[in-house]
């Protein structure tokens, strides 16, 4: 404000920031002048922290010295080649038509095309599959309908395929342009020189879509039947694992299910037009079947192999998993299996038990040996005795489990062997942990 | 308004059951009528009004009594409007201008045009450019026909000829869409893409409502339900509340018009009652169907029942004609006429494999017969059977039933108040230097 009043500007119309200062204070009780009590109710009754109409300048149009009328003129375009004249209504500001183009002329936007001369066309041009006369219908075409290729080739005279016209026009356009060009890099930027249209590509890839199109319902209900069929294959199978079992057939065959779908996609199904891929896609048909059989055994095989694990491993707790998977690590076997048949699984599993058997045993080995030791050091101390207890309560349920795991040659064995034997290979690996089932049993 | 400026064209949509006309940027036709005139050859009549008309009418001496020679050296008297088909004259004909779907008598659109123009719409045809809706299979003959009517007879400024696919596509906003027109004369199934036209793909059948009205008229007669046409009937009120209907006998009045005028009566009850199936319609499971009640203007009361749902299914299934009685040559007729979801299917696979996606989830209902409830959820159910797994199917139908009567027309409407399309006009002075050919090339 004071800046404009140095610069000798006139002061703007809504004088906003005096007003503003000397609204807040007479809040509500004044009613503003310009507008009635209830429209100005209807704001709350408190001004709006950005005025952006003055109260008072409501009633009071803004005076313009313009006089504006509507009037229904005539107008030409330049969009239009001859001159005809419609009508239409015109804001008129003081009896001035508003001058210029028609508003929307610069909308009529037209695709530029490479046009060639006779000449071009006798030297560069000419193709045993194409009469001139073809070319020059096909570029009329492209000009009337800007390059919609679907609606030339529907409106071609011949019946020539969408490719053939795109091929045509392209290498012509292609051709054109390296034949006028006075340097082969000047138009090597160009999109027309450096991507030529590549016919066999297209016609290949419309004949996938055009088969993944017309993958009828018969072809759904056949793959069905046969999704059908590999569930119930499998259902049969999983009813000889265990309890578990129900939720992995429908997971296996939900996951298959999806991944068959999209095989199927990608299958070669039967078009509609020929018979010839009628005896391929039967066979195609049974190997994805075979496919999706297999990918259903090795689904079953490793999950049910993770229950299994998962089964053995609830009753212990998961530093021992964690020292189990450890030591499997450290033979060079894999956590899970890789190729995971039933063989493999079942050693694998095998082998888990096995591990748990020796870290039970170590374990107790340990356990007796800290009994003797202490007893040894410590004869007349408290201390051993608790922990003795604890020890061996502890020891019970490995005990137990390594019976049931191992069976009775194990458990026996265990108590034959408890001095030498395992104690050169108890000691390294559970090294780590050591210290920490001493503190443990120590209190 | 943004992307629009009212020139004041006039849009008019004749179609074979209705034309339709109005202002272009309205929202409705302000000109709905029949597209069918009442014709008197004036030979016959001692019409008092023609008396001083040429002397020559009576010297072309072809009293011809049968009503197809409209044409012919006679002069005639063609009345046009619902208001003037709705009294009935003595050897009144009811002629159409279409022949299958093509028009066969300009004199007839010459007269109809010529109605909504100075009676209807009461606008001098010379200050408005005029946008025509075409069927969407329409030859260059008949283009041309058009394009010479208007411009010699009416003197318009500025002529367009749009596809009526095109324009129903505009209506519902897409430039490519797949429109299944159900119109009165026939069903016409035609693919846009990019707001034009792909002719090669474009199948009709003759099936339309007005077959459906016949269908349910020969149904209802040889039920033995009589429909009564308006006129010949009056009632009298003998006591307040009580009717007595008194038959009134008429001699002169021709076939033609007492077909249409019981026509226009079960064309009533189709639209009120009739609703499209769930499933393909099957006799023995529709044998027990509550029946609906219909009250005719001359009092009776009639009901409806199994033929409720199996007039609609033949346009799904058009061999249940045959089990009409009064029907059966309609084999003879059209031997391979599909059914709608045949017809979709059959359309987008004659289109290019790069947009038959599109079209499967842009599918767009139009016409009169289109506005039969459950039309669409049938239509729905029927292509997701038939359709490829892959295709996405939507078949889109805006829910004002008066919208889809007029979509043709509503897309004439946007298409020619649009500020973009005033540079198309095919202007008279075009005319005058190219011929009416040049309409190839401006109207494509």
């Amino acid at each position: 404000m004071d800046a404009k009043d140095i610069l000798g500007l006139p002061k703007t119309q809504f004088q906003i920031p005096q007003e503003k200062k000397s609204r807040p204070p007479k809040e509500p009780q004044r009613k503003p002048d310009g507008i009635s009590r209830e429209v100005y109710a209807l704001t709350g009754g408190l001004a709006p922290l950005m005025p952006s109409i003055d109260a008072s300048q409501l009633k009071k149009r803004p005076p313009s010295d313009e006089k504006i009328t509507w009037q229904w003129l005539p107008f030409t375009s330049s969009a239009r080649k001859d001159d005809l004249q419609l009508f239409h209504w015109v804001r008129v500001v003081n009896g001035v038509p508003p001058i210029g183009d028609y508003a929307f002329a610069k909308y009529n936007k037209k695709v530029s095309l490479v046009k060639y001369t006779d000449e071009e066309y006798e030297k560069y041009l000419i193709d045993p599959a194409w009469t001139k006369e073809e070319t020059d219908q096909l570029f009329d075409l492209c000009e009337q309908f800007d390059l919609r290729f679907i609606v030339i080739a529907d409106r071609f005279p011949s019946s020539r395929t969408v490719e053939e016209l795109k091929y045509r026009y392209y290498s012509v356009s292609r051709t054109v342009l390296i034949a006028r060009a006075s340097s082969p890099t000047d138009v090597a930027g160009n999109p027309l020189v450096k991507d030529p249209y590549n016919m066999s590509q297209e016609i290949e890839r419309k004949r996938a879509l055009s088969m993944v199109l017309s993958q009828t319902k018969q072809q759904e209900r056949k793959d069905a039947e046969v999704l059908a069929e590999a569930k119930r294959i499998t259902e049969s199978r999983s009813s000889l694992k265990g309890s578990e079992e129900p939720d992995v057939p429908i997971i296996a065959v939900a996951g298959s299910e999806t991944s068959d779908k999209a095989v199927a996609v990608g299958d070669i199904a039967v078009p509609s037009n020929s018979a010839a891929p009628g005896t391929s896609a039967v066979t195609a048909d049974n190997a994805s079947t075979l496919a999706s059989l297999r990918m259903l055994c090795v689904y079953l095989q490793s999950y049910a192999l993770d229950q299994m694990v998962q089964a053995t491993s609830s009753s212990v707790g998961l530093r021992t998993i964690k020292r189990v998977e450890q030591l499997m690590q450290d033979l060079g076997v894999n956590l899970k299996p890789k190729v995971p048949t039933k063989a493999v699984c079942a050693a694998h599993l095998e082998l888990r038990k096995d591990i748990l058997n020796l870290l039970n045993l170590q374990k107790q080995l340990q356990n007796k040996e800290a009994e003797g030791s202490s007893f040894h050091d410590n004869p007349y101390s408290e201390a051993p005795g608790t922990p003795k207890m604890l020890i061996r309560e502890q020891d019970r349920p490995f005990m137990s489990d390594a019976l049931n795991f191992g069976g009775d040659r194990l458990g026996k064995s265990n108590q034959k062997r408890k001095v030498p034997g395992r104690t050169s290979e108890g000691v390294p690996s559970p090294a780590h942990k050591r210290p920490r089932k001493l503190k443990a049993s120590d209190l | 308004m943004y992307g629009g400026d009212e020139v004041s064209a006039i849009v008019v949509d004749l179609g074979s059951h209705t034309c339709k006309a109005g202002y272009a940027g309205e929202d409705a036709p302000k000109a709905v009528f029949p597209s069918v005139v009442g014709s008197i050859d004036q030979m016959e009549v001692d019409d008092p009004a023609t008396t001083d008309a040429n002397p020559g009418s009576a010297v072309d001496a072809k009293i011809n009594k049968t009503p197809e020679d409209g044409k012919s050296k006679g002069k005639r008297k063609l009345y046009v409007g619902s208001q003037s088909l709705g009294f009935r004259r003595d050897h009144m004909e009811v002629l159409s201008p279409f022949k299958d779907g093509i028009v066969a008598d300009w004199d007839i659109v010459d007269h109809i045009w010529d109605h909504a123009f100075r009676e209807c719409l009461l606008i001098d045809p010379k200050e408005h450019p005029m946008l025509l809706a075409e069927p969407s299979s329409n030859i260059q003959q008949q283009r041309e026909r058009a394009v010479e009517l208007m411009f010699e007879k009416y003197k318009v400024p500025a002529l367009f000829l749009a596809k009526n696919a095109v324009l129903t596509s505009f209506a519902s906003g897409r430039a490519t869409s797949l429109v299944v027109d159900c119109g009165g004369g026939s069903t016409t199934v035609a693919p846009v893409h990019d707001g034009y036209v792909l002719q090669r793909a474009v199948t009709s059948s003759p099936i339309g409502g007005e077959f459906l009205t016949d269908c349910l008229m020969k149904s209802l007669g040889s039920k033995g339900i009589k429909i009564k046409p308006r006129y010949s009937f009056k009632r009298k009120e003998i006591r307040p509340g009580d009717f007595q209907t008194v038959d009134l006998v008429l001699p002169n009045t021709t076939e033609s018009y007492r077909l249409y005028s019981q026509r226009v009566i079960a064309s009533d009850i189709k639209e009120s009652v009739c609703r499209a199936p769930d499933t393909p319609y099957d006799e023995t499971a529709y044998a027990n169907i509550p029946m609906t009640s219909y009250e005719l203007p001359d009092g009776q009361t009639i009901e409806i029942g199994a033929d409720r749902f199996k007039i609609p299914d033949i346009l799904f299934n058009p061999s249940l004609a045959q089990t009409i009685p009064g029907m059966e040559n309609f084999s003879e007729l059209a031997p391979s006429v599909r059914g709608l979801s045949q017809m979709v299917i059959e359309s987008i696979s004659r289109c290019d494999v790069d947009i038959r996606r599109e079209l499967f989830s842009s599918i767009l209902l139009a016409g009169g017969t289109a506005s039969m409830q459950q039309l669409k959820e049938r239509l729905e159910k029927d292509l997701l059977e038939e359709s490829p797994q892959s295709a996405r199917i939507k078949v889109l139908a805006s829910g004002n039933t008066t919208e889809r009567r007029y979509s043709v027309w509503i897309g004439g409407s946007i298409l020619a108040s649009l500020g973009s399309f005033q540079q198309m006009w095919f202007s008279k002075s075009e005319y005058e230097e190219h011929g009416a050919s040049y309409v190839q090339r401006k109207c494509p």
